[in-house]
């Protein structure tokens, strides 16, 4: 058996349904229950770092909540403006923790082989929920903000728009598919290779893609943050010829 | 034709095929580093905005080899399942 069947066989929806929520038939898989962890985490934080809010925090909880946000906040400025920024950090930042965490799930001991413990991001449904999420927030707020004329761009030179509205309305829909995908084949493919290197040394060389699984999660989490970002300002900004 | 041979067969096509991938990405990516790292050196006061649209460039390079390795995995449900 190939390391790659048998990464294609776990990875298989179906093979490890835990229960099935009963009425609405909807099966839950250990990637549904390791996110709903990385959920649970999240809101911890977010709880214990915003109670008893002070100017100058004292505790350590809030000082860390603010050196995330903060972080976030200056980093989102410099790319798409402060006050757009400020407009979108709530979805951008969840985005940013939500993924960091779920990427860093599947560096937990058993992480895969435990029932009920499996890396969300490694599963194309995950992400593509995810890109789903932004199609469908680009789409919202470029027709928010700009009404109709956000699809003016497929109509710039007139005579050309039975050769722009295709590519325009292709350019939307490759988007999410490239940004889930890259997100997918990025988490899977180190899966993959740890998997790999593990049925050919089993121990000790398996650390070095491990680690360097750290960097990786840490820069995909980012990269689709940074692209939502810009997808979203570049949707809500008038285009400037 | 039997299984195992189709298997193989497509291995060593998948393989090839990633390789191929990854030396046009690994170049086109050498070549915007390589850019970016001459110009922060120049102006090293632009040094964050280079990294931005550096990053930027990277990832839309590096997805075409995920793509291919994407496409691998969907053809390998399918090499699978037609050799059973």
């Amino acid at each position: 058996m190939n390391p790659l069947f048998l990464a294609a066989e776990g990875a298989a929806e179906h093979s490890d349904i835990i229960f099935v929520i009963p009425g609405i038939n909807l099966p839950v898989t250990s990637a549904v229950t390791t996110m709903w962890g990385v959920m649970l985490l999240l809101f911890a934080i977010a709880f214990i770092g915003t109670r008893h809010l002070q100017i100058v925090p004292r505790r350590r909880s809030q000082a860390l909540v603010e050196f995330i946000v903060d972080g976030l906040m200056s980093f989102l400025g410099t790319v798409i403006g402060k006050k757009r920024a400020r407009q979108f950090l709530p979805i951008l930042a969840s985005f940013f923790l939500f993924i960091l965490f779920s990427n860093y799930s599947g560096l937990l001991p058993g992480a895969g082989h435990v029932r009920g413990l499996r890396q969300p991001t490694s599963n194309w449904g995950v992400t593509a929920g995810l890109a789903g999420i932004v199609f469908t927030l680009v789409l919202f707020y470029g027709i928010k903000e700009r009404g109709f004329s956000y699809f003016a761009h497929m109509f710039q030179p007139i005579y050309l728009a039975p050769l722009l509205v295709p590519l325009g309305l292709i350019e939307e829909l490759v988007r999410p598919f490239a940004l889930s995908l890259r997100l997918v084949a990025n988490m899977f493919g180190g899966e993959t290779v740890v998997l790999a290197l593990l049925m050919a040394v089993p121990y000790f060389l398996p650390i070095i893609p491990m680690a360097l699984e750290i960097i990786f999660g840490a820069i995909q989490a980012f990269i689709f943050t940074f692209l939502t970002a810009i997808y979203l300002s570049t949707a809500v900004e008038e285009a400037h010829h | 034709m039997t299984a195992a041979v189709a298997v193989a067969i497509f291995g060593a096509a998948a393989s090839i095929a990633i390789a191929a991938a990854a030396i046009g990405s690994a170049s086109a990516q050498g070549k915007a580093a390589a850019a970016a790292m001459d110009a922060t050196w120049r102006q090293p006061e632009a040094a964050n905005d280079v990294r931005t649209s550096m990053m930027l460039a990277l990832v839309f390079m590096e997805a075409l080899t995920l793509f291919v390795f994407a496409l691998i995995f969907v053809l390998n449900g399918t090499v699978a399942g037609a050799a059973r």
